[in-house]
């Protein structure tokens, strides 16, 4: 469905110095350098399948999702989509794709989504009868009915969302790219959000390939996960296995009556505290979480304490400062 | 053939009901341009009329070649100015703002999507003016009717030189990234253009008629209307207008294929 090997960019950039005089020596000569946006990158992706592509800014997921939609020349390698080159720009590839991207919007901004929707429906040639079926259904699933013909400049950055993924959804896609879809949105929009595309994706089977900074949008969504870093990919499996890079660490929250100091006990569990120190975050090895919590509950006054997982958010932030721990990762997988 | 060209037909309806609706939303500015398009016609033919009565020719054109000749600048400028600008104003802001993302993935060809997209919905509802001032001068000029069947066609074909001169110029935008400076040389080009041929001499008249053929735009129909016998220009014409194709064809390839698009 989705194959790329050895897919790889590289952009010319130039440094300019700050201030006048950096300006005009800029102006005159320009050391160009060429900066890897994306290494030889290789991935498949079957059909139906959901995946999650994550990476801190600029590791180049954004970059991987153009070349894949044909908006950007690979520099090489060579990638197929439903047995296209997105590079040639078919145009039969081009109605078989949808790209959604969270800060950017196709919908025109004076007029009305259901405008935008009409100029939609003859790009893709939808016949009427498809066409207000399928508004119809959208329109229902997202509950946007009555803000179809709202001007796009009035509507809330939610709501756009919303009307932004029904426009890139009328054609039926079979292969659907979101770039940060919830980016921006309050925590109710973004579960909106997420819960639509699970639906959507339960009801047509399509492939999905969504890059996101938030991890709940990878958790809640895709089973697969694909990390990138500095334009490479790290890491390529399941999301559990991911979740576990650190160890059967297991997330431990204590709250106190009133504010501790730094207590040597603690030390060795990476200690998160809240500003005022009545709230401490452990990550303790699953074999010894009973044996600390009886030592923490006996030493310090606690109020509350609770168990999870480990939030993946820690995990990446902490493989982000200890990439090595991915190579382990990956072998294993 | 036939139905890729009925896509395109219904597209661009699409895109023209599109901008009415977007345009006669704001009620004010929509009448307001189309007063300033009058007053610029008025503008213009007042200007021509002033100094034609001081002289009785300019070069060898008399007051009511030189009326028919403007008339017929306005007619393609008409078209230009609702169809076309528009875009090219547009055009820098989609590179560097990474909108063309949008354009380049939608089935039907880019070039298209980003050149006819834009439709200046006011200006169009003008075209009666400079048509009804190119016949009424035409008719003082003692056309055949072999003129007026023509005429259409070289308005279109004068349309497409300039469009095809002012797009190519305009695809450097994709490297240059900021599009002030490339949109005044399409409006000086257009000025240099708007002027009778004979008013340039050697070396310029050449580049600007050869080169950058901008001089064929009008003043080549003009010539072959008031004397069937100056066929010459017109194969120049067609020649540019061909050559024009081809070298956007390719150019717009280049142009994509360099296109970095906008950091998210």
């Amino acid at each position: 469905m989705i194959t790329c090997q050895g897919l790889y960019k590289n952009f010319k950039t130039y440094q300019k110095e700050p201030g006048f005089a950096g300006t005009l020596k800029s102006f005159f000569k320009r050391e160009y350098e060429t900066k890897s946006a994306v290494k030889p990158f290789d991935i498949e992706i079957p059909e139906g399948e959901i995946v999650g592509l994550l990476g801190p800014n600029g590791a180049g997921k954004t970059t991987l999702i153009k070349m894949f939609t044909g908006i950007v020349v690979p520099s090489g390698g060579t990638v197929n989509i439903i047995g296209f080159n997105p590079a040639k720009r078919d145009r039969r590839y081009r109605k078989k794709i949808a790209l959604v991207m969270g800060q950017k919007s196709q919908l025109w901004w004076d007029l009305p989504a259901m405008d935008s929707f009409q100029l939609l429906q003859r790009y893709y040639e939808i016949a009427e009868r498809d066409f207000k079926k399928r508004v119809g259904e959208l329109a229902e699933l997202l509950d946007v009915q009555k803000l179809l013909n709202v001007h796009v400049r009035k509507l809330s950055l939610g709501e756009r969302m919303k009307v932004e993924l029904m426009s890139c959804l009328l054609h039926k896609p079979e292969v659907i790219f979101l770039d940060e879809p919830t980016i921006g949105l309050d925590l109710i929009a973004q579960r909106n959000i997420r819960q639509f595309i699970r639906d959507y994706h339960h009801r047509n089977h399509c492939t999905i390939l969504l890059t996101s900074h938030y991890m709940a949008d990878v958790e809640a969504l895709c089973s697969r996960l694909v990390f990138i870093l500095e334009g490479e990919k790290r890491f390529d499996g399941d999301i559990t296995t991911f979740s576990n890079l650190l160890g059967s660490e297991k997330n431990v929250v204590f709250d106190f009556e009133n504010s501790v100091e730094e207590h040597p006990l603690l030390i060795p569990f990476d200690p998160h505290w809240n500003d005022d120190h009545t709230r401490v975050e452990l990550r303790i090895p699953h074999n010894r979480l009973k044996e600390v919590t009886v030592q923490i509950l006996e030493c310090l006054p606690v109020v509350e304490f609770n168990t999870e997982k480990l939030p993946i958010e820690r995990v990446m932030k902490t493989v982000m400062e200890n990439p090595a721990l991915l190579e382990s990762a990956q072998r294993e997988n | 053939m036939l139905s890729r060209t009925k896509y395109y037909l219904l597209l661009y309806r699409e895109f023209i009901k599109t901008c009415f609706v977007e345009a006669m939303s704001f009620r004010l500015h929509f009448v307001l341009l189309i007063i300033m398009d009058l007053v610029f016609y008025a503008s213009v033919f007042a200007s021509v009329d002033i100094i034609y009565q001081h002289v009785e020719t300019i070069g060898t054109w008399n007051r009511e070649q030189l009326m028919f000749f403007v008339s017929f600048i306005l007619s393609v400028n008409h078209l230009q100015m609702s169809l076309l600008a528009n875009n090219y104003w547009e055009l820098s802001l989609l590179i560097r703002q990474g909108g063309l993302d949008f354009l380049l993935v939608k089935p039907a060809s880019s070039l298209f999507s980003t050149f006819l997209r834009r439709i200046s919905a006011g200006s169009t509802l003008l075209f009666l003016v400079p048509w009804s001032c190119m016949i009424y001068f035409g008719n003082k000029l003692g056309f055949t009717w072999h003129a007026w069947v023509i005429l259409p066609f070289l308005v279109l074909l004068a349309f497409m030189l300039t469009g095809l001169i002012e797009t190519i110029i305009s695809c450097a935008m994709f490297w240059m990234l900021e599009g002030v400076g490339i949109n005044f040389l399409r409006m000086q080009l257009q000025q240099v253009a708007r002027w009778p041929d004979f008013i340039y001499a050697g070396f310029i008249r050449k580049i600007l008629t050869f080169f950058i053929p901008v001089l064929l735009i009008y003043n080549a129909p003009s010539r072959f209307l008031f004397d069937f016998h100056d066929w010459l220009v017109m194969v120049g014409m067609l020649s540019a207008v061909a050559i024009g194709w081809v070298v956007l064809f390719f150019l717009w390839k280049l142009c994509l294929n360099s296109y970095e698009s906008a950091s998210s």
